[in-house]
């Protein structure tokens, strides 16, 4: 009897640690990059810091460009939360008051992936944040030596 | 879009289809780059409100924001804002231009300014202005009442942000003084504006600032005239902090008005503002004013202040906050204010 009930509770940590394994992968973004003038490799604050419009050229000169799932999609609030570490609602009020004083354009929000894949691989200087992009067609930025963070 | 504006143009065109449409082409390639080249965005903010005083209750249209911001080109940018106001004065609405800035980013974070702009003399000034759904109190604090602070000047400005690990800022301004208007200034004296700002953490700015104009005798300041040169320096630091749990906003400037009759004479204006975000949306707050000026002041109109404001914040989302607001005025040879002050300030 014993066993039996060993049996189950055994069954049931593993199959929960699978559960969030599984969700941690989903949760996983992918930091991608126009071909030109964004680098192959930031480190996370780095990366944060270019996100939240406190840098606006890349070295080479061109425009930073910041492409965002919009904030009410799972992945825009995933990004909010991990890289902004703001919710959905803070992001936005946060560029409308930079933009509102002048200091920063504002991020452009997609509602589907394939708008902000096709939006950066075409835009000099654009970054964007994703979930499974395709690695052939984009350059994926490698954030702290990793693909996905 | 496209077949939209061929369809129109084609019915103005009464040629071979096939010509048409051959003439159409580069028209509508060339007005749809025009589009993907220029980024234009219209927003907009207002406040309407209630209030109750003396036994009476009143409904108020606060300011009507009309902001447009356009990207001329990857280096080229323009900000306007026109605020549609009522005018007690004039007993109508009045239309008030308040900014229009072009922007060129030369190198980095570095940019030149040229334009109307809010002055860069503190923090309350560079970031709300007009947009109430930004203000964590119903109205502004009293250092902006009184001609305290020169809150906007026509000039050219250099300006630097987030630079270094302590993402330092900087604003040096040119302009046409106090006492000139947007098209011309009043005298040879311009303005000077220079103010530094650090932000050592997130959600924190620490600046400071420093003014100088030369106010000419003649000069019309808000209606009063100004009968004696004023050679006025002002001084300036704030802190503000807008963090998940606690919110501080501090600021005070040091008056420093020169002229040959009174010596130099120091007038002092501050407030404090502190909230507590209970959850998401809610933002118990209170807000002290204090305005000090001495006697022998020229140029302000001496009226001793301390004020309090508490309330309550609920902001619905970033586009839609509620205030409501207790507000007490104790002004130097008036009788003092207790007003209720609702109100509801919205972006779009």
């Amino acid at each position: 009897m014993k066993q039996t009930i060993f049996k189950y509770i055994l069954t049931l940590m593993i199959g929960l640690l699978w559960a969030s394994s599984v969700n941690a992968q989903d949760d996983q973004l992918v930091v991608i990059g126009n071909p030109e003038s964004v680098p192959s490799e930031l480190d996370l604050q780095q990366l944060r810091s270019i996100l939240k419009g406190e840098k606006l050229r890349w070295n080479d000169g061109s425009q930073v460009v910041i492409a965002l799932m919009k904030t009410n999609t799972t992945i825009g609030n995933h990004t909010s939360k991990r890289l902004y570490n703001m919710t959905g609602n803070e992001l936005n009020k946060y560029f409308l008051a930079l933009v509102f004083q002048g200091k920063v354009k504002a991020p452009t929000f997609f509602n589907s992936t394939d708008e902000l894949a096709t939006y950066v691989s075409q835009t000099p200087g654009a970054i964007g944040v994703l979930q499974n992009p395709n690695e052939k067609v984009l350059k994926i930025i490698l954030v702290d030596g990793k693909k996905q963070i | 879009m496209k077949y939209i504006i061929a369809k129109h143009i084609g019915f103005l065109v009464d040629i071979d289809k096939r010509f048409r449409y051959i003439i159409l082409l580069p028209i509508i390639l060339n007005f749809n780059s025009a589009l993907l080249a220029q980024d234009t965005r219209i927003r907009g903010f207002m406040d309407v409100g209630m209030n109750f005083e003396d036994d009476q209750l009143n409904f108020d249209l606060g300011e009507y924001d009309l902001f447009i911001t356009s990207d001329l080109n990857d280096r080229l940018t323009f900000l306007g804002e026109t605020v549609f106001r009522y005018d007690l004065d004039v007993d109508a609405f009045e239309v008030s231009v308040e900014r229009v800035v072009i922007k060129y980013n030369y190198k980095g974070n570095h940019s030149l300014l040229i334009g109307k702009h809010h002055t860069p003399i503190n923090y309350w000034n560079d970031s709300y202005h007009h947009g109430r759904v930004f203000f964590p109190t119903v109205e502004r604090p009293h250092l902006f009442q009184h001609s305290i602070l020169p809150i906007h000047t026509t000039g050219i400005s250099l300006q630097g942000q987030n630079l270094g690990k302590l993402r330092f800022g900087y604003d040096l301004m040119l302009g046409n003084g106090i006492g000139s208007t947007d098209l011309k200034d009043n005298d040879k004296f311009k303005s000077i504006t220079a103010a530094v700002h650090i932000k050592p953490i997130d959600n924190m700015r620490i600046g400071a600032s420093y003014y100088s104009d030369v106010i000419s005798e003649g000069a019309q300041i808000h209606g009063q005239l100004i009968d004696e040169q004023i050679n006025q320096q002002l001084f300036t630091a704030s802190i503000a902090y807008f963090g998940r749990r606690f919110e501080v906003l501090a600021e005070g400037t040091l008056s420093v008005n020169k002229a040959s009759s009174t010596g130099s004479v120091n007038s002092s204006a501050s407030y404090l503002y502190a909230g507590y975000r209970v959850n998401e949306k809610l933002v118990p707050y209170f807000r002290i004013d204090n305005l000090d000026f001495r006697e022998e002041e020229l140029y302000y109109d001496n009226r001793d202040t301390t004020a309090f404001v508490t309330g309550l914040r609920y902001e619905i989302n970033y586009l839609a906050v509620v205030k409501l607001e207790y507000q007490y005025d104790h002004m130097g040879g008036m009788d003092s204010l207790n007003r209720l002050n609702f109100q509801i300030a919205i972006g779009f």
